[in-house]
């Protein structure tokens, strides 16, 4: 199945059960189906979304899976940060319809073609989505929240854990 | 009395654990028969919020079998006596826990399990879930620990039927009647207007 795939798109095999395939957004529909009619990468397993802030892109990989579960194919799209707006799946795929309101709530990615994309697990929420990663978590919870007395003796242990890991390792090897 | 210091904090514990101040002298014999017989029948609405939620089937079923003590787990919140807030609130779980709490008759009182009820616990940074519980719902016993042991929430239990029955402290429901305003303005602060309705819109209506 695989080869036949391989033959028509650049196929990149990432792991020896996980392949890739990037393509143009324009041409998502067209090919997923195709796929999904060539192939028996038949089921929409996710829609991962990463946000590259200094391309000013996200890619979303929309990973298909066999129908046995053995092999994992990753269809990447890019799309611009600032129109983002992508046709929906949900004539393929009825369970994107969840995936699709996940990432407009938390991306702002617009899926035309797709009428649930009102508030999911954020309930009137207000900010810049909070994934994107120009949203300073921090700031918000500094501003929305104030801590308990106490909280502020909890310090920061990175760099202790660290000392601590090398010593003993130094230890270790000196035996 | 310094309240916003951490010893200022442990002063008022110290001042609500003393005897002399406690409501306890002031109770009528029927009172303190009441109170003995509410300690001893706990009806349990438990609220699996978080992930502290994992603990709660081990003390119900015969590991540990809190029956003995008088704690039964029921189905809705006019049935329960106690709610346990396990764990992380997120907004969304808050708004719906407000609720339950709301449906609740009196005397009714909450447990918040875990860190995270506390100050946010591991999700101190996280921008979705609240990090004091006691801002928004009056919590007459936390238990922390990430997650607690099955023993911290018997001991919890135990504390709890203690304070009912000794009438230590002004138990929470009461306080949530009283203070309503200060815990609706808090709630208000993250949900906007689109929160529950108030006593008075829960009232309307009921003598008519
Ligand atoms: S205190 Fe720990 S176990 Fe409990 S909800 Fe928070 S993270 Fe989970």
């Amino acid at each position: 199945m695989i080869e036949f795939l391989k033959k028509h798109y650049e196929i990149v095999e990432k792991a020896p059960r996980l392949y890739k395939l990037q393509i143009e957004s324009d041409k998502l529909v067209e090919i997923l189906s195709s796929v999904s009619i060539n192939s028996n990468f038949i089921t929409l397993s996710q829609i991962a979304c990463t946000d590259w802030i200094e391309d000013e892109v996200f890619a979303l990989n929309y990973i298909l899976t066999t129908k046995e579960r053995d092999k994992n194919l990753m269809v990447e799209v890019r799309i611009s940060r600032v129109h983002c707006s992508l046709p929906t799946l949900l004539n393929l795929y009825p369970q994107a319809q969840v995936m699709e309101r996940d990432l407009h709530e938390m991306y702002g990615i617009n899926f035309r073609g797709n009428d649930t994309l009102y508030d999911f697990a954020l309930e009137n929420w207000n900010e810049i989505p909070p994934l994107r990663r120009e949203f300073d978590t921090l700031a918000y919870v500094n501003e929305h929240f104030d801590f308990r007395i106490g909280r502020e003796d909890n310090k920061d242990v990175k760099a202790e854990v660290k000392r601590r890991k090398a010593q003993a390792k130094e230890s270790k090897d000196g035996k | 009395m310094p309240e916003n210091t951490q010893e200022g904090f442990i002063d008022q514990q110290k001042v609500l654990d003393n005897e002399e101040y406690s409501i306890k002298n002031t109770q009528s014999i029927i009172q303190k028969a009441v109170d003995w017989f509410r300690a001893r029948s706990m009806f349990v609405l438990a609220y699996g919020t978080g992930c502290g939620a994992i603990e709660m089937p081990p003390i119900f079923t015969s590991r540990y079998d809190i029956e003995r003590l008088g704690v039964v787990g029921v189905a809705t919140p006019r049935q329960a006596d106690i709610l346990i807030v396990s764990g992380y609130c997120s907004y969304k779980t808050l708004k719906r826990v407000i609720r339950s709490y709301e449906q609740m008759n009196e005397p009714k009182y909450v447990i918040g399990l875990g860190s995270c009820t506390i100050n946010g616990g591991m999700y101190w940074d996280s921008y979705n879930t609240i990090k004091k519980l006691d801002e928004y719902l009056p919590v007459d016993m936390y238990i922390n620990g990430c997650m607690p042991r099955p023993e911290a929430l018997i001991e919890g239990f135990v504390k709890l039927q203690d304070n009912i029955r000794n009438a230590k402290s002004e138990a929470g429901y009461i306080q949530y009647r009283e203070n309503n305003a200060f815990y609706r303005a808090n709630q208000e602060k993250i949900f906007g207007k689109n929160t529950t309705p108030t006593f008075e819109e829960n009232f309307a209506g009921m003598n008519q």
